[in-house]
């Protein structure tokens, strides 16, 4: 086997089928994620002409406005608020769901199905069902519990109750991520824990999470960035009269309105331009947090 | 044997990545016939009102049997409506044929999206143009240019809960009232205990309610030289009676907001709503309405005895980029027959905006009296626009939620507005 010729031939054969099976991907990303970007920091230089045509140079005059804008910020602080609840409750409430359905129980199966379907119904759909429940006139949460709060009207809790939406509907999809990282755990660590007389909380912080800790780490970054991009929910909950409104915007629906509805592209890339680097500071405080925290074996 | 598997990777991997995007290539133009003359293929006609749909259908059936040429109606709602001819418009995939509106179409008209149709319309054996009312013709003309035919006409008038009057001993109104007349029925229905309201109207509101108020009374959105008219005193008199609706006689801005007001009417929260001739489809559906509800005309002022509605009414345009401007433009053509015209007021789709058949949409419709909205034709503004309207429009209905949710003075709204407005117009002259 030591034929250094037929060992070329075949580095250079994986070579090439290794970049083969990626290029659809690579393509994809390049095509529809990577030159958009630059697209948008392009034109948050610009003052969009009608249908795209005509666009003035106005160098940096978005970002001055930007600045000065306090419904930016305000959107802004909004975003975070459902970030830091939508996020922690998702993953905490989706890895219990996990552990207790990685056990032998009867119906199993239907448990993990029916935590899952929130992820197969359209975001759209979801979201009208939760606007009439909460609906302060007709809701039917208002209606069980025999109080009278206006869940989405209410500008100081508005953005909270977005927030439950975002959490049903997104606990699914991580406890499916844990359940993966559950199975790849070798029964083993349990055994021995049993006949050391750990007890399963003890088990669940000593064993569990470490050994999870990747899968843990990988769902908080994709969630935090959801999280931060979250716009389909205001968008289909929140009406346009709503006295709440300006508390529950997020950046992306500030986008959406400045881009789309009043056709202001150029502003509108510089909006979402604020919340690249948002995410990407976040993103790179994580990752350098993570050396404390993630295990890999 | 080695060879032949390698080939099939290949070309599998071939398929994967053409198959990938695939998707984002196969929506454009399906459409024959191209420039010869010659009718036939296939347009796509969007539209943003369901209530219309299975009329239009109706009409559009007609056509394909006449000239041969497929359409396939597509609803979508109003706000994404615009969101997507305006990417069609910029990337170069609109619909063939479609429905423009006043706040828009200077933009399109100016920037050569829409189909110029002015020598058709001026050589047509089948259109009968002066039967078209001239604000609704000039809406959709530009520097001399045809880009639109009218397709409709909309008027308001106030949707009242028969069982509530009843209950409450209250003559129905017969359209000799006046807004303080209103103003008192409103009152007399508001239930202490909030399980009823006189009324209910959102910011969002303008052209079927709170701007009817502003030109009854004697007001104006736009002056005559085209400014601001929300420093006009009676202008903002006429929002300070709005400012004493809001506050007296209507739910909380908060419940307006969630549940929108033409569902607090149907569910018997609220004795009358203001409305558009355009939500009278959707209100044959509705059971409930249709057992408890019934039409008035909008009040009148108590001084000058006026009634005055906003009107306004949709074009059918069609794209410049259309790949079948002939069969494009026949069906244009088509909508503005007079039989077509008065087939759309027979199927109860709108009024016609063609003078004289709109008696049939009245007829059409045996649940509604809908003779108000017909008699408020007597008197009518044709609703305000300049050339970017949304520039300020949007923005105006934001000032007034604050008033709405209690969070400024109606005064200062007005000036406020009256600032913004002013600003932007100026700029459209640039």
């Amino acid at each position: 086997m030591a034929n250094p010729k037929k060992g070329t031939s075949q580095a250079r054969n994986e070579f090439i089928w290794g970049w083969l099976f990626i290029l659809p991907t690579m393509i994809g990303l390049i095509i529809l994620n990577i030159i958009p970007i630059f697209q948008t920091i392009y034109q948050s230089f610009f003052k969009a002409g009608d249908f795209g045509r005509n666009n003035i140079f106005v160098g940096l005059q978005n970002y001055i406005t930007l600045f000065k804008d306090t419904e930016v910020w305000q959107s802004v602080l909004n975003t975070f608020k459902y970030a830091i609840v939508e996020v922690p409750f998702s993953i905490a409430i989706a890895l219990v769901l996990a552990v207790f359905l990685n056990r032998k129980i009867a119906g199993r199966a239907a448990y993990r199905t029916i935590f899952f379907l929130p992820m197969v119904a359209a975001p759209a759909a979801i979201a009208m069902v939760w606007r009439w429940l909460f609906n302060s006139e007709f809701g039917l949460l208002n209606h069980m519990f025999g109080v009278n709060v206006e869940w989405i009207s209410n500008p100081s809790i508005a953005v909270f109750s977005i927030a439950v939406i975002g959490i049903w509907s997104i606990i699914g999809y991580n406890m499916v991520l844990f359940l993966a990282g559950l199975q790849e755990i070798p029964r083993d660590y349990y055994e021995a824990a049993d006949i050391d007389g750990a007890s399963g909380v003890r088990q669940f912080f000593n064993i569990t999470i470490p050994l999870l800790s990747p899968t843990i780490f990988f769902v908080t970054i994709t969630r935090v960035i959801g999280g931060l991009q979250v716009f389909d929910l205001i968008f289909m909950v929140m009406d346009k009269n709503n006295p709440a409104l300006y508390k529950t915007q997020s950046i992306v629906y500030l986008f959406y309105q400045n881009s789309f509805v009043e056709n202001n592209k150029g502003y509108g890339s510089t909006i979402v331009v604020l919340l690249i680097v948002i995410i990407m500071i976040i993103t790179v405080f994580q990752m350098i947090a993570q050396k404390k925290w993630v295990h890999y074996n | 044997m080695r060879n032949l598997k390698k080939w099939t990777a290949l070309g599998l991997v071939a398929v994967m990545s053409v198959t990938t995007f695939a998707g984002c290539g196969n929506n454009g133009g399906n459409n024959g016939g191209g420039d010869s003359g010659e009718l036939g293929g296939e347009l796509n006609v969007a539209i943003w009102d369901g209530g219309q749909q299975a009329g239009l259908q109706q009409i559009l059936d007609d056509f394909t049997a006449e000239t041969g040429v497929k359409t396939n109606l597509q609803v979508i709602t109003w706000d994404s409506y615009w969101t997507l001819l305006e990417a069609g418009a910029s990337g170069g995939d609109m619909p063939d044929v479609f429905w423009m509106h006043s706040n828009e179409a200077v933009k399109y008209m100016s920037n050569g999206i829409l189909l110029d149709i002015t020598d058709q319309v001026n050589s047509s054996e089948v259109l009968e143009m002066d039967k078209f009312p001239d604000d609704l013709k000039e809406m959709y003309q530009y520097d001399g240019k045809t880009y639109a035919l009218p397709k409709d006409m909309d008027t308001v008038a106030i949707w009242y809960n028969k069982t509530m009057f009843d209950e409450a001993g209250i003559p129905y109104p017969d359209g000799s009232w006046t807004w303080d007349d209103f103003y008192e029925i409103a009152k007399q229905l508001t239930k202490e205990d909030g399980s009823q309201y006189g009324f209910a109207a959102n910011p969002s509101n303008e052209q079927d309610t709170w701007m009817n108020i502003i030109y009854t009374m004697g007001g104006c959105v736009l002056n005559e030289e085209g400014k601001s008219g929300f420093d006009d005193p009676k202008t903002v008199e006429a929002m300070e009676f709005v400012d004493k609706l809001i506050k007296e006689v209507m739910p909380p801005a908060s419940t307006m907001s969630e549940t929108g007001t033409d569902v607090l009417f149907n569910s018997g929260k609220v004795a009358m709503i203001s409305q558009g001739s355009w939500m009278v489809a959707p209100f044959k559906e509705n059971e409930y309405i249709v057992e408890h509800a019934d039409v008035a005309r909008l009040p009148k002022d108590s001084e000058t005895g006026r009634s005055i509605s906003l009107y306004n009414g949709l074009g059918w345009a069609a794209s410049a980029n259309t790949s079948n401007p002939t069969a494009a433009y026949k069906l244009i053509e088509w909508f503005a027959t007079k039989e077509m015209q008065q087939k759309q007021a027979e199927l109860g789709v709108t009024m016609a905006a063609y003078k004289g058949v709109s008696d049939a949409w009245v007829n059409s419709t045996t649940e509604f009296n809908l003779q108000p909205y017909l008699d408020a034709m007597e008197d009518t503004v044709f609703r305000p626009a300049t050339k970017s309207t949304l520039a300020w429009w949007n923005p105006m209905v934001e000032e007034f939620k604050k008033v709405w949710n209690g969070e400024e003075e109606m005064v200062t709204a007005c000036e406020n507005v009256t600032t913004m407005m002013n600003e932007k117009i100026a700029e459209e002259a640039q």
